[in-house]
């Protein structure tokens, strides 16, 4: 909670021993030898929370922090008062607009001063205007190097300004800037506008892909979960590694431009990302291509995920995963590669290379319009090392089973559901492993596991044997 | 004719080579489309290969791709695909086909191949280059022409950006053969030495060497042809070709020969 200063001055011993269980929390002035007025806290006595003085202000904008701290005069006991400062304290460290904040109460001072007023001190440091910074980050079986300056508290209101460069192991090279500001003064809504450029390599398709483009996100929670709108304009540009590649991936490459819309809602009550051990994740998206917005490729994509962990007795956790995708082409167009889906890999559904299930042509995955991908994993702690504390605690072994489909429905012919869903069903891959994962903080897994792909199709890429991950999110 | 031995002896040299003997029963010839899309370097170039084709007696699918451009290996048109492999550009083809058998200068003298490529280098220097500078580097033309062709694929804003960057990328290789410091003058005169030189070495044969047509045929041909037929801003360089009878008349011989019956005769 920070550190929560109360100054009260000096009582007597007699006062001080009445205080502990007393029901009565105001003795009075006229019961105590002293003629000057005692102050007695503790957690029950009213209290009015007379004066809010704010220091440090610079280019903040005083109504972002009175929105925060206006909570402090509705305390009513000293205990509320002490819980209101912590829950503002880190408030408006979420901004992200402050190097500190401290919270002081005193009791208040003047002539006009009530017996139990008090005053309230919010101290805060600005950030500075400017400031640079060089990290490395991980994403699924990538990791890059990323220099970045940043801008926080831009314009007062807690809005942001970012620059960032980032090499990547792939050879992806991509730079963007970054604008966010909260919307209405809450923390929870916030406005994103970034333009950038990124590229990478992809081996397994056998082509590589530079992307220009400018993206606006509105991020909206609400009491179910949160809802995030994003625009996305792209322009990819796609060309051939080699000249070995298939010639179905080389029929796609080319310039090809990207306008839509997609809204994503996520409903999170895990208790972390990288090893939750409670909790569920949904997450549902939906995203429209073309039509009206512009852009050469048009379709309609839907997206779905769910995981749910529990704790079994003791250490052990079972976590069970479900993600499906689906994606149709609008008015008679056909979906470019790099808009399709791709399951496989050390995240995905192992025992497979990285997009190595799934159609292929020559050697080349070429991706599908419909997939379905499962998990099903029991952690547990090393067998012999002790649970608590050091490296036992990063390190768990687990046991899984993994299984999916990826495949194209044709959703123009004339087919039932049910046979839709015979198809998805036709033909699944699955394998079954077991392995070690090691914790990095709170930011990335390692995963080293045995795995066995039990039925695979003849094009498909297989990893069997000892597989190596790393990253944010695994299925 | 030839001896069963004679007959043995060629196969086993055909197969130690590992490609097949024949040509597979047709190949795929990739370019921009005709009608909105492509411009005049690309359209001489694809017009050089058909008719190389055609004199070889090689069956081939005309297929027209808006990313023909994007999807050749060496980002240069047009390219063929046979079975597996793609081979672009013109001499690129001429030599792949001449591995495979397939040649019209195999029974030149070793001085007269050699003045073959001479004479190869003279109109690809010159005339492609003249065309990539009246395409890229001429104000009018590439505004009311090329601009609009090249970027008719896409929407807004890449109908702006890629000829934008294209027009770049041929001004840098214009400069590296040192055509962008000259007035479109001066590119006329260029092409009118060139014509003359392509005169005086046909004079009144039929063909440039020999009495049957070889590459340097088609690839003249294809430019001259064009230069006569592109719509242009200005007809001046159709005027300068027109001046040279024997060239207007080697033209027209090739096109009857080889254009009116053929089922890809038509070209813009």
């Amino acid at each position: 909670m920070g550190t929560v200063y109360a100054k009260e001055p000096v009582i007597n011993e007699d006062a001080m021993s009445n205080t502990t269980d007393s029901e009565d929390p105001t003795e009075g002035p006229g019961t105590s030898p002293e003629s000057r007025i005692q102050h007695i806290f503790h957690g029950d006595i009213k209290v009015k929370v007379e004066r809010v003085h704010i220091e440090g202000l610079g280019r903040t904008k005083e109504d972002v922090i009175l929105k925060h701290v206006s909570q402090l005069f509705k305390a009513e006991t000293f205990k509320d008062v002490i819980f209101t400062s912590g829950v503002v304290k880190q408030e408006l460290e979420e901004l992200d607009m402050f190097q500190g904040v401290g919270v002081l109460i005193d009791t208040s001072k003047g002539p006009k001063a009530r017996q139990d007023g008090l005053d309230v001190t919010v101290i805060v440091k600005e950030s500075r205007r400017i400031t640079g910074n060089a990290h490395t980050s991980v994403g699924n079986n990538e990791g890059s190097l990323v220099l970045g300056a940043k801008c926080p508290n831009l314009l007062g209101r807690g809005e942001h300004l970012t620059a960032e460069y980032s090499r990547g192991t792939r050879h992806s090279v991509g730079y963007n800037a970054t604008f966010t500001t909260p919307l209405q003064g809450d923390i929870g809504k916030r406005f994103t506008a970034t333009v950038f450029r990124t590229s990478g390599d992809f081996l397994s398709s056998s082509y590589k892909e530079i992307d220009h483009g400018t993206l606006l996100e509105v991020m909206l929670p609400s009491f179910l979960g949160q809802h995030s709108f994003k625009w996305e304009g792209n322009w990819r540009d796609i060309s051939c590694l080699s000249r070995t590649a298939s010639f179905a991936v080389r029929e796609m490459a080319g310039h090809s431009l990207k306008s839509s819309i997609k809204h994503v809602f996520t409903r999170d009550t895990r208790n972390e990302r990288i090893y939750p051990t409670k909790g569920y994740l949904l997450q549902i998206s939906q995203e429209l291509a073309g039509n009206r917005l512009g852009g050469d490729v048009q379709f309609l994509k839907g997206e779905a995920e769910i995981q749910l962990n529990r704790k079994l007795l003791k250490d052990c956790v079972v976590s069970c995963s479900l993600q499906a995708g689906l994606m149709k082409p609008l008015n008679y167009t056909e979906t470019l590669i790099n808009d399709r889906f791709f399951i496989g890999g050390p995240t995905s559904v192992r025992g497979f290379n990285f997009r190595g299930l799934g159609p292929h042509a020559d050697g080349d995955a070429v991706g599908g319009e419909a997939y379905w991908a499962a998990g099903l994993h029991l952690f547990t702690p090393l067998p012999f090392m002790p649970g608590r504390g050091g490296l036992g605690d990063l390190i768990r072994t687990h046991v899984f089973v993994n299984a999916g489909n990826l495949c194209n429905l044709n959703l123009a012919e004339e087919q039932t559901v049910h046979q839709h869903l015979e198809r998805l069903r036709d033909n699944f891959r699955w394998s079954y492993g077991a392995g070690i994962i090691l914790r990095l903080g709170r930011i990335a897994r390692f995963e080293l596991n045995y795995v066995i792909p039990k039925t695979a199709l003849h094009s498909d890429s297989i990893n069997a044997g000892l597989q190596f991950g790393v990253g944010v999110s695994f299925l | 004719m030839a001896t069963p031995l004679v007959r043995q002896a060629a196969e086993i040299h055909n197969r130690s080579r590992g490609d097949q003997p024949i040509i597979a029963e047709y190949l795929e010839l990739y370019q921009q489309n005709e009608v909105d899309q492509i411009l005049l370097p690309e359209q001489t170039q694809c017009l050089a290969v058909k008719t190389f084709l055609h004199m070889c007696n090689v069956k081939f699918h005309l297929k027209m791709r808006s990313n023909a451009e994007q999807m050749s290996p060496s980002k240069g048109l047009p390219f063929i695909k046979m079975g597996p492999q793609i081979i672009s550009e013109f001499e690129p083809i001429v030599e792949h086909l001449s591995l495979k058998g397939v040649s019209l200068s195999g029974e030149l003298s070793g001085s007269q191949r050699a003045l073959l490529k001479a004479y190869m280098s003279l109109t690809v220097n010159r005339l492609h280059l003249a065309e990539l500078y009246i395409t890229w580097c001429d104000k009018l033309t590439v505004e009311e022409i090329t601009k609009i062709r090249y970027g008719s694929p896409y929407s807004w804003p890449l109908t702006r950006i890629l000829p934008w960057l294209k027009q770049q990328e041929v001004g840098r290789y214009l400069e590296a053969q040192g055509w962008n410091n000259k007035t479109i003058d001066q590119v006329y005169t260029e092409v009118d030495m060139c014509c003359k030189a392509l005169s005086d070495k046909l004079e009144d044969q039929y063909y440039f060497f020999l009495d049957r047509p070889t590459e340097l045929d088609a690839l003249v041909f294809a430019h001259l042809y064009n230069l006569l037929t592109t719509e242009l801003t200005s007809a001046k360089l159709a005027d300068i070709v027109k001046k040279y009878d024997n060239l207007m008349r080697f033209c027209e011989r090739i096109r009857q020969r080889y254009f009116l019956e053929g089922e890809d005769g038509e070209d813009g």
